[in-house]
């Protein structure tokens, strides 16, 4: 298992996982919470937006295709906020289309990954998302 | 074009024709061979003719000649016979014999061989020409004592001095004392005859007696022939002088004469072969000359037919068109100056004629191709158009559009006048413009015009003056102004049909980016947390946990598919509906009882207890009440009222689900029955759904004949769906056995079997249907295990209310305990069987035979 021991500038870094699905919210927090990391959710975009800018999480996973704001909305609102430079992204998106993918990373996302995902590749994702 | 050609063609009508020249020229010359043929012929006949009449004409004349010598000779010898026995001398020598007496015997003409001798008249030579020869010589000629009187011509004798056959002329010498005779040979006669007389034509001479029983002398072989009977030869064989007789093996033609003094005939022979020899000549000579002269006269055709002739078959061959123009130079090349200038002027003609035809084809054809696109402007003109009569006003011609869109046949409009096409209130006016002359062109309008079917259409007219036939006419060009509002208004729609056709297509690029997502969200859960359980140690907590969330989307995965299923094989008519009498109260109430919430709001219900039987697949119209249920519970997330109604409207029955909850903003109603179809609003975000769920019911509704709607006031305003389905026609349903079964495909087994027992069978899905129909039923099948009123509930009624005699059998899988089998057998059962292979059957067989006992019974 994971062993990580926190330094004084490693605080307890805070992943965001913003899903209208429940159970991709249940299945992301079971992956990722741990002893480095605390996982919050949201499950619409504009719910997101407003953890975001109230928790400030190192990690944000978006699913693209919600309700309300989008993912792809709710990463250009992260990119155009200074304030929120570090703000690490990674999209969740049940769509292959390279359409998606690539507005994705145009907006600024760091990664993208396609449901169904590897949850082991998730994780994976959000620790190289954490050395950028 | 056409009729030029025709033109050309020989015409079938009887012809005369006279030979043409070359037949005549072909006659003319085998007639000229014909007479040269007959003219060598004659030329030969007569050459030959003539050479023997010619050579007949010598022979007579050479006969002639010959007489006349030969007499002529003889004259001479008796003249010199006479003399010599009239000299004193010759007397003398008589008298003195053994004198010394000299006479010579001078031979000529004819006679060139003889002697003379002076005889005694004892027959003793005195003196002769010859040596003399003793002893009375000629004492034994006949002619002697004659001699001695009176001279004597004689012939043939045999000369007894030379032994030759001779002749004797003999002069008495005075005093009877002797004779001076001239013996003349005469073998040589003839040959002397033909020597001096035979001339060119080598005639040949004969000379006989008087009766030609004798040859005297003979030009041919003349030792053989002196002094020969002639008997037996052509010249004996007839008395009358012969012609042309065979001696010798030479045809000779004789002509014959009388030596007048003595009793001879002379016959003087030509050579037949020889004179036709030359008639031969003469003959090939006529016949080269008729050979050069046949000559000339081909050589003289040929040159007509060649210069002549030929040249004006070539020309006529070119004026009928069966040889090419070219022609012509050949005939110029060749011909006789008449004959070469008939071809140039006819050239010279032609071209003129080329020429012009040339032009008034074109003009023709620019005229005919004028007139077309006139007409096909006038025929395919979109708009309406028609020529009318000035003076009559009739329809002379009307186009394909005015007919199609006023409504006349072209027939009933040629049989109208423009005034039949307007509103009778607008004639009078139309009546009184056109008494004034109208301009050559105008415009006017807008006018109104009638269609048949009697509407009536806005029209601009513009009409032209024109001259039609004799007719002054003016041409009209109905401008339909309400066709073309009609026509915009179609554009717009088009274009409207066109977005829809954008809309449908960015509906499709939706749905399959929604399947996509639907498909993947749950396969996400199923998969992620399949990995987290493989590849972490979990509490039992968890494992629980994430167990519960993978079979809660394994089952949204499998319900999404199922409808999907469903909605395909509804769509493509492959799903099989089994309609059957319905109690849709039951049914409905059924539904409800899904959606009976404690906490929420209660389902308010208006369902009259008197609706009738409808007739369904029972589980498909179950399926779209749940359907319409849950959807109003999802879009009422404040709760509020749902009420559920029915009502009867006309043959149909109408259900409605009424809710009080988001509504349904008034552009989606028409796209709510769509695939995949969303109202884009965010406070429906979260309520979740296949998306197909509404599809399925409409496709489902459609299939039992009714019609399913929506009806909103609008946002917030909550929405009703309504459907309807079918009411059962009481008459139709009848049957022998009432099957009471939830199970439809086991209720069609039992259906099958009982008919094949001759039983007719009505189906009851459920209990509260069973209960419409139980009395028509003679016997029942019931199945325990029913959606709403269990099957031992509807068998109490049944007694209840039919009585003990109604055979039932019970089918089920219902594991029943002994107080439950008592209380069936109490009931009257006649069979209790469990559902399983060859249940069907055998219900079927017990029903069949409870049924024939109880007829037999009755």
């Amino acid at each position: 298992m994971r062993s990580r021991t926190p330094t004084a500038l490693e605080a307890l870094r805070t992943v965001l996982i913003a899903d209208d699905e429940s159970s991709i919210r249940l299945l992301v927090h079971a992956t990722i919470e741990s002893d480095d990391y605390v996982v919050i959710e949201a499950a619409d975009g504009a719910q997101a937006w407003a953890l975001i800018q109230k928790v400030r999480p190192t990690v944000v996973l978006l699913d693209v295709q919600m309700p309300g704001r989008s993912g792809l909305e709710v990463l250009r609102s992260i990119k155009s906020d200074p304030s929120l430079a570090g703000t690490r992204v990674i999209l969740l998106t049940s769509k292959a289309q390279e359409g998606d993918v690539e507005a994705g990373l145009m907006a600024g996302a760091d990664f993208y990954l396609t449901k169904p995902f590897s949850p082991l590749d998730l994780l994976t994702r959000v620790d190289e998302a954490l050395q950028l | 074009m056409g009729v030029q050609m025709r033109d050309r063609r020989p015409s079938g009508g009887p012809r005369r024709r006279g030979w043409s020249v070359r037949r005549y020229m072909v006659l003319f010359m085998v007639v000229l061979l014909a007479v040269a043929a007959m003219a060598a012929v004659a030329v030969r006949y007569i050459a030959e003719q003539d050479a023997r009449q010619s050579a007949l004409a010598d022979a007579n004349f050479g006969a002639r000649v010959a007489a006349t010598a030969i007499a002529n000779d003889l004259l001479l010898l008796q003249q010199t016979t006479a003399k010599l026995a009239a000299n004193p001398q010759v007397a003398s020598v008589l008298a003195l014999p053994g004198r010394p007496c000299g006479l010579n015997f001078a031979g000529g003409g004819a006679f060139s061989t003889g002697h003379i001798d002076i005889v005694k008249s004892d027959g003793t030579v005195i003196c002769s020409s010859l040596p003399l020869t003793s002893g009375s010589v000629y004492a034994a000629a006949d002619w002697l004592p004659t001699a001695i009187r009176s001279p004597v011509t004689e012939a043939p004798f045999v000369d007894p001095v030379t032994g030759q056959i001779s002749a004797v002329i003999a002069a008495p010498i005075a005093g009877g004392i002797g004779t001076v005779a001239a013996i003349v040979a005469l073998a040589p006669v003839g040959p002397n005859l033909a020597a001096t007389l035979g001339g060119t034509r080598q005639l040949e001479f004969l000379v006989t007696t008087n009766d030609t029983k004798t040859a005297l002398s003979r030009s041919l072989q003349p030792a053989r022939w002196a002094g020969k009977s002639l008997a037996g030869t052509a010249f004996a064989s007839s008395g009358t002088p012969v012609e042309r007789p065979d001696v010798d093996g030479t045809t000779r033609l004789y002509g014959r004469y009388s030596v007048t003094s003595m009793a001879w005939t002379v016959f003087a022979g030509a050579d037949e072969a020889a004179a036709l020899s030359y008639a031969d000549q003469l003959s090939n000579r006529g016949q080269a000359l008729i050979l050069a002269g046949v000559g000339i006269m081909l050589v003289v055709i040929f040159v007509v037919y060649r210069r002549i002739v030929d040249p004006i078959r070539q020309l006529s061959l070119v004026i009928r068109g069966s040889a090419p123009g070219e022609a012509l130079n050949a005939v110029v090349g060749a011909g006789a100056t008449e004959v070469t200038g008939l071809a140039e002027d006819f050239e010279k003609l032609m071209a003129t004629v080329h020429h012009e035809l040339a032009d008034r084809l074109t003009s023709e054809q620019t005229a005919l191709v004028s007139e077309r696109n006139y007409r096909m402007l006038f025929e395919g003109h979109p708009q309406p158009m028609w020529l009318y009569d000035v003076d009559s006003l009739a329809f002379l011609e009307v186009n394909d559009s005015a007919v199609a869109r006023y409504g006349y046949s072209r027939d009933e409009f040629l049989a109208m006048t423009t005034k039949d096409i307007r509103p009778p209130q607008d004639v009078p006016k139309f009546l009184e413009l056109n008494t004034k002359p109208l301009p050559s062109s105008d415009r006017t309008g807008p006018w109104r015009y009638a269609l048949k079917d009697g509407s009536t259409i806005q029209v601009m007219v513009t009409s032209h003056a024109v001259m039609f036939g004799d007719h002054h006419a003016r041409v009209v060009l109905a401008e339909d102004l309400t066709e073309g509002q009609r026509l915009e208004r179609e554009l717009a729609l088009s274009h409207a049909r066109a977005d829809s056709n954008a809309e449908l297509s960015r509906a499709k690029d939706e749905m399959v980016s929604m399947v996509s997502h639907e498909l993947r969200t749950p396969l996400a859960s199923i998969v992620g947390f399949a990995e987290l359980l493989a590849t972490r140690e979990v509490s039992p907590k968890q494992r629980n946990d994430y167990l519960a969330v993978m079979l809660q989307e394994g089952r949204r995965l499998t319900a999404l598919v199922n409808d999907f299923l469903d909605l395909s094989r509804l769509e493509g008519d492959r799903l099989t509906l089994r309609f059957a009498p319905a109690d849709i109260k039951a049914l409905i109430t059924r539904s409800i009882e899904l959606f009976s919430d404690p906490a929420g709001a209660p389902i308010e219900t208006h369902l009259p207890d008197d609706l009738p039987l409808v007739r369904v697949d029972s589980d498909s119209i179950f399926r779209v009440v749940t359907n319409l249920l849950s959807n109003a519970r999802k879009y009422s997330p404040v709760g509020g009222s749902i009420e559920v109604g029915a009502s009867v409207a006309e043959d149909k029955v109408e259900i409605y689900v009424q809710d009080k909850g988001l509504g349904i903003p008034a552009d989606a109603l028409s796209q709510l029955f769509g695939k995949f179809y969303r109202v884009d609003a965010r406070d429906r975000d979260t309520i979740k759904g296949t998306g197909l769920g509404l599809a399925i019911c409409k496709n489902i509704v459609e299939a039992h004949g009714g019609k399913i709607r929506a009806r909103s006031e609008g946002l917030g305003k909550g929405a009703c769906f309504y459907f309807t389905v079918p009411i059962v026609r009481e008459q139709a349903e009848t049957g022998d056995v009432l099957v009471v079964e939830d199970d439809s495909g086991f209720a069609h087994l039992l259906e099958a079997e009982l008919a094949a027992r001759g039983l007719s069978s009505m189906w009851a899905a459920d209990a509260e249907t069973a209960e419409h129909l139980m009395t028509k039923a003679r016997a029942v099948v019931l199945d325990l295990l029913l959606p709403g009123l269990p099957g031992e509930a509807f068998l109490l009624r049944l007694r209840a209310k039919q009585g003990p005699g109604l055979p039932v059998v019970v089918v089920t899988l219902k594991d029943l305990d002994p107080a439950e089998s008592l209380s069936l057998q109490k009931a009257g059962v006649t069979a209790v069987l469990r559902k399983g292979p060859g249940t069907a059957a055998m219900a079927a067989n017990l029903l069949a035979r409870s049924l024939v006992t109880e007829l037999v019974a009755s």
